[in-house]
């Protein structure tokens, strides 16, 4: 036979186990990071509120949202409060600042906070500490805009624009469960 | 439109791939003693950069994503990018003997050049659809070419500089490199 | 060679980093903080030591050796490119932390011209346990090489040490001392260059010195 065709036999072989293997290891780690990246997610969740004290769902949104958790009280249809999760781009993709923002139903701000922040890849999320006076949105229902100089603290506004245009209707059933 | 220009611009400056984001540096310290080569590296790598991104981008979106095997996604890059290598080296050399005297050299090295690599996992993680992924790798790969240009000139003048026994060759190259992260770190501000 | 030899050459004689000058990229990148090097050094040690055995299995045996030969490239490649996904896979898993803010340089352990390196010229032409010390001589080269240069930048920019997770050592007192802050500089893209400039300079200055007086007392005693 051929030697150059058993060579590629020799590689394709390897290449085969090699595949294997890692899906044999994948089988294993695959359920622990999606526990992770779940923890993680409502471990921001949870520094709003104390979620055992609500009937928690989840609506999958669209465009720059991603899922929006929707706290109701204990055994009623009464939404009390909302918080999404979105994204606005930095300076380079379209997911750079991901953030999660928590309403309440008096269109009070109960907590913001960045979870995903990749404005500079490789060299930790630090998330910029900047100009931009994030704590003094209290009250998304007259949110017009505040000052913000950099690139990410304009992702951040972003985020609050596109909730602030959204919120008043998802109170009043716009979600569309 | 506003959303490409800030990919390309921020790209070519900002995340400027070997000043900020630390990829491709052994080219960038190794090749980059003559202008002509840098010119020449520089050339090959937007060259391969550009189809191998296209390449895995497809591969990643129509495979393996399809067969949810993701976890298959670094050995897969590294091969279509050591196959292509070969394979771009292998047309050039039939199709365009010129070019091939310009780039051929610098090819074989380009396997194990991590921008190349690195610019397609960026690419995924990203999650840039496939024009933001030809811009974006476009104004890296020209970034890449701009500042080992301007690295190469300098370098070239520094052959004639006097300098300290313990800085000559790679530290003194290195604090150059700091000199110019430096000048590229302000363009932040710009957007 | 002996094999303590074998073993100590990849942490001074032959240090990878600092003489090769191999791995540039992960050591600028990932130095901003000591655990983020750490980090990286234990996903490169598990990385060349097994590649480093297992290419040197492969290529030990005579008749699979022939059957590779041509192919060899890839196939060290195919073998690297397991092991790094791997640790990628179990760093996302147990080290989630660590793993998102070593970012994109994990897979990009395999294009580290280290461990193709060391296949290439060591493992392919020697026996497995050779090889397994050689891999493990040269991480740890590799390993020392950048926690060095990230305790210079991490102390230097934040006035901290971390060392794992919330262990860490804080040093803010040192500049408290010399009424100045931390400099920020040294944590930034800028920094590393210029650290790793400097550190480099330093170890070439005394390796210079070490070699005038070994030249020196050559001339003397002959």
């Amino acid at each position: 036979m051929n030697k150059g065709l058993i060579s590629g036999l020799v590689l394709l072989t390897i290449g085969l186990v090699c595949g294997l293997l890692l899906a044999v290891v994948n089988y294993f780690t695959a359920p622990k990071i999606a526990e992770e990246e779940n923890k993680i997610k409502y471990a921001a969740l949870a520094e709003f509120y104390a979620l055992e004290n609500y009937d928690l769902s989840e609506v999958q949104g669209n465009g720059a949202f991603g899922t929006i958790y929707i706290l109701k009280e204990k055994g009623t249809d009464t939404i009390l409060s909302l918080v999404y999760t979105v994204a606005a781009s930095g300076y380079s993709s379209s997911t750079d600042v991901q953030m999660l923002i928590a309403v309440n139903n008096d269109l009070s701000v109960e907590g913001y906070k960045v979870v995903n922040h990749q404005e500079s890849t490789g060299f930790g999320a630090d998330i910029v500490d900047n100009d931009f006076k994030v704590s003094e949105i209290l009250d998304l229902s007259n949110f017009d805009s505040v000052a913000g100089v950099t690139v990410t603290s304009n992702a951040i506004k972003q985020c609050f624009t596109l909730v602030s245009q959204r919120v008043e209707s998802d109170f009043g059933g716009g979600l569309g469960e | 439109m506003d959303n490409l220009i800030m990919i390309a611009f921020s790209a070519f400056i900002i995340e400027n791939i070997i000043l900020t984001q630390f990829l491709g540096i052994c080219p960038f310290l190794g090749v980059s003693t003559k202008r002509s080569s840098a010119l020449g590296m520089g050339m090959a790598v937007i060259f391969v950069m550009l189809i191998s991104s296209s390449v895995t981008w497809l591969l990643y979106k129509y495979v393996l994503e399809a067969f949810n095997i993701q976890y298959m996604r670094t050995i897969m890059f590294i091969l279509v990018i050591a196959s292509l290598v070969q394979m771009v080296e292998i047309f050039l050399k039939k199709v365009s003997p010129a070019l091939y005297k310009a780039l051929g050299i610098y090819l074989p090295l380009i396997t194990t050049n991590c921008a190349v690599l690195g610019v397609a996992i960026l690419n995924i993680s990203k999650e840039h659809n496939f024009i933001e992924m030809l811009v974006y790798t476009t104004f890296i790969g020209l970034g890449f070419l701009f500042v080992m240009y301007i690295f190469s000139m300098m370098r070239e003048k520094l052959d004639y500089s006097p300098v300290p026994k313990a800085f000559k060759g790679a530290p003194i190259a290195l604090i150059i490199a700091a000199i110019l992260a430096i000048i590229f770190s302000r363009f932040g501000g710009i957007i | 060679m002996n094999k303590r030899d074998n073993f100590l050459k990849g942490i001074i004689k032959e240090n990878p980093l600092f003489v090769a000058l191999l791995g540039l990229c992960p050591s600028l990148a990932v130095t901003t903080s000591l655990e983020n090097a750490i980090g990286m050094t234990l996903a490169v040690f598990f990385v060349l030591v097994l590649s480093n055995f297992i290419i040197s299995l492969i290529m030990s045996n005579k008749k699979l050796s022939e059957l590779v030969k041509p192919v060899r490239i890839p196939v060290y490649i195919v073998v690297i490119a397991t092991l790094v996904t791997i640790v990628e896979m179990v760093m996302n898993a147990y080290v989630i932390d660590l793993y998102r803010s070593l970012g994109v340089f994990i897979p990009l352990i395999v294009v580290n011209c280290i461990i193709l390196g060391r296949a290439e010229a060591f493992a392919s032409e020697n026996k497995p346990v050779d090889s397994l010390i050689d891999g493990a001589g040269m991480a740890l080269g590799y390993g020392f090489a950048i926690m060095l240069i990230s305790v210079f930048r991490e102390f230097l920019g934040k006035g901290t040490l971390t060392i794992w997770g919330n262990l860490q050592l804080n040093l803010v007192f040192v500049f408290d001392f010399l009424k100045i802050q931390p400099i920020a500089m040294f944590v930034q893209p800028v920094g590393a260059f210029l650290s790793f400039g400097l550190i480099l300079a330093a170890i070439t200055a005394i390796a210079n010195n070490h070699k005038n007086k070994l030249a020196k007392e050559v001339t003397n005693n002959g």
